[in-house]
């Protein structure tokens, strides 16, 4: 799993004190464990610093390069910073995040992209919003992305699709769709695009406590289905061990036979099963439970562990 | 050629749920009401029955309320002083149950004083709402609750910042509650959670998953309803409770039923308009699986009941 650590985010409070202390111990430090928590690129998201994008993102580029040699990957919408990011780059070839098929973005930043050499993250959204189904979310990248790509020679294996994983708290009938989404871009197009997902959306307004089980079931489906990229939290032990059981088809513990049973039978299109878990074990049975949520099987509320 | 109509089994049904108690209950209503039990969606005979019609009540108010149209003003009359007397007219206008919506100027006295006089005057199962301020709800439903303990009223409305000192005082008097959410299945599933968590059993619950009016947020309503019902269906017991709409309240708020001046005059005569409002409302609603249909008007009270009979029977 090539993981693009997602903790440099400006969502967070400390992030947000620290990039107003102009705070380059804390960035190196951030970047520095990501990577030995084995994050394989870093993503920067700071937002769209609309006023002091000049300064900013240039100095968090420098700040980050000084202590780690992975790809950046550079998160904001605003793609005056993007540019001044990759002109200040001088280690790995960067991730540009994002362009989605909207005309405006999916004119500049795919040129952007090929100017700098960078990778791109490519959204299935176009203007009018996030469509549910896996077809219509497949029909943006094939009919959209992929030829405006082509159109301006863009080298294909730079290109990552992210089908955009939405929260099961309040856009739940989007999760299974979006398992169906990564299985079906795989056979789209020929060679079969990269695709990498922001993991933890899943779990958005979700109480904290919940949401690491809801990202590692989540997971384990979506590896099923072949994912091999995504924008996540390294740092999350139990999830790196869900990818590592998973891999290495490790089923030597009863929770790794559990998640490689959920992954294999993600792989074969069957859902599953009551029988595949020990509900005596509450472990498992709380796995189960979040199997029925992220499949639109049973409706999410806060407790639905309690229920 | 003979066509073979698809049928559906479901693996989940809707709780029934028993709403008012008679003397042999341990009350004194006339008769108490079932509602629930529910097997497939809505008035699809064909799979299964209707086991109990959705039931209509009639809203009253522990005062006179000074915001209400003057068509309704006009219709109940001289009642709207006394909640006895308009519970009985309600009863004569062919409710199948009273919601008495107690007012921000009860003291605990006058509440229980109107509740005690309205069950006296009427022998329908009641539902009882606070005012709707945290503070006060508590205030006078407990006491309520107390004075009324056994009759098995609905006590409301339960939300998620105001709900414990409701449910408590449920469970300690025998009565059932109201368990309000804002349009969101997310929210109506965790409420129903909590209170269940708290020691009330499931089947003394009616779920108020909240609507909006003809041309005000209807079919966000009629959603909601609908995925509640088939998660319900689904085998999803934290669903599985009947359910409680307002399209009264709601559709008496709208311009449409609300003003008789200052209208296109194409909108025709306010008064026939304004019955349509509320009728067409609770009639989607019906459709959409709604168990209680709380009204106002008593011509829309005779239309939906028509309707109800007609789904029912059909």
């Amino acid at each position: 799993m090539y993981i693009i650590g997602e903790n440099i985010h400006i969502i967070s409070e400390k992030v947000k004190e620290a990039l107003a202390a102009r705070d380059r111990e804390f960035f190196m430090d951030l970047a520095v464990k990501q990577v030995e928590a084995g994050a394989k690129a870093i993503d920067i998201n700071l937002g769209p610093r609309k006023k002091d994008w000049a300064e900013v993102f240039p100095w968090i580029v420098e700040t980050v390069e000084t202590v780690v040699d992975v790809p950046l990957s550079i998160d904001t919408t605003n793609v005056d910073g993007m540019e001044a990011a990759l002109k200040t780059i001088k280690k790995a070839k960067p991730i540009l995040n994002s362009t989605s098929a909207e005309p405006e973005r999916l004119e500049k930043v795919p040129l952007l992209a090929k100017k700098y050499n960078a990778k791109i993250i490519a959204l299935t959204m176009g203007t009018s919003g996030i469509p549910v189904e896996a077809d219509a979310r497949v029909n943006i990248a094939v009919e959209t992305l992929i030829p405006r790509l082509m159109e301006i020679g863009f080298n294909m294996d730079d290109l990552i699709i992210d089908p955009l994983v939405l929260t099961t708290s309040g856009c739940q009938q989007y999760c299974p769709h979006l398992i169906e989404t990564v299985r079906m871009l795989q056979y789209a197009w020929d060679p079969a695009p990269n695709i990498s997902v922001g993991l933890s959306n899943v779990s958005n307004a979700v109480p904290n406590e919940n949401r690491p089980l809801i990202n590692r079931t989540y997971l384990s489906m979506l590896m099923g289905v072949g994912l091999k990229m995504m924008i996540a939290n390294p740092f999350d032990e139990k999830q790196n061990d869900v990818i590592r059981w998973i891999e290495t088809k490790d089923t030597s513990n009863p929770l790794a036979r559990v998640y490689n049973k959920i992954a294999d039978r993600t792989a074969a299109s069957e859902e599953p099963q009551m029988e595949d878990f020990d509900l005596k074990d509450p472990e498992q049975s709380a796995i189960w439970k979040t199997t029925q949520i992220l499949l639109n099987k049973v409706i999410y509320a806060d407790a639905y562990l309690a229920n | 050629m003979p066509i073979d109509i698809p049928k559906d089994k479901w693996p989940g049904s809707i709780k029934k749920i028993t709403l008012g108690a008679t003397a042999a209950e341990g009350g004194t209503r006339a008769k108490s009401i079932t509602l629930g039990g529910q097997t497939t969606l809505p008035y699809l005979h064909f799979e299964a029955p209707t086991p109990n019609s959705p039931a209509i009540a009639i809203e009253i108010k522990s005062r006179k309320p000074e915001d209400w149209s003057p068509l309704l003003a006009e219709v109940w009359g001289e009642a709207m002083n006394d909640p006895a007397k308009w519970a009985k007219k309600a009863e004569e206008a062919g409710a199948d149950l009273i919601v008495l919506a107690l007012m921000l100027a009860d003291s605990p006295d006058d509440a229980v004083k109107a509740v005690k006089s309205v069950l006296s005057a009427s022998g329908l199962p009641l539902i009882v709402w606070g005012p709707g301020q945290a503070e006060k709800d508590n205030e006078l439903l407990v006491p309520v609750a107390e004075a009324a303990k056994g009759e098995k009223l609905v006590l409301g409305i339960c939300e998620d910042k105001n709900y414990r000192t409701i449910v408590a005082t449920a469970m300690a008097n025998g009565h059932l509650i109201e368990a309000r959410t804002p349009m969101d299945v997310n929210l109506a599933k965790q409420l129903n959670i909590l209170i269940t968590d708290m020691g009330l059993p499931a089947d003394r619950i009616l779920m108020d998953p909240t609507t909006g009016a003809l041309g005000y947020g209807i079919e966000y309503g009629y959603s909601v309803m609908e995925r509640l019902r088939l998660a319900a269906l689904q085998g999803d017991s934290m669903t599985q409770l009947p359910m409680i709409v307002t399209p009264g309240f709601e559709a008496w708020k709208a311009k449409e039923s609300k003003v008789g001046e200052g209208v296109p005059e194409s909108w025709g005569d306010w008064k026939a308009r304004a019955v349509h409002w509320e009728t067409l409302t609770a009639v989607a609603l019906v459709e959409s699986g709604a168990d209680v249909i709380v009204l106002r008007h008593p011509e829309s009270v005779k239309r939906v009941k028509s309707a109800i009979e007609e789904l029912v029977m059909a």
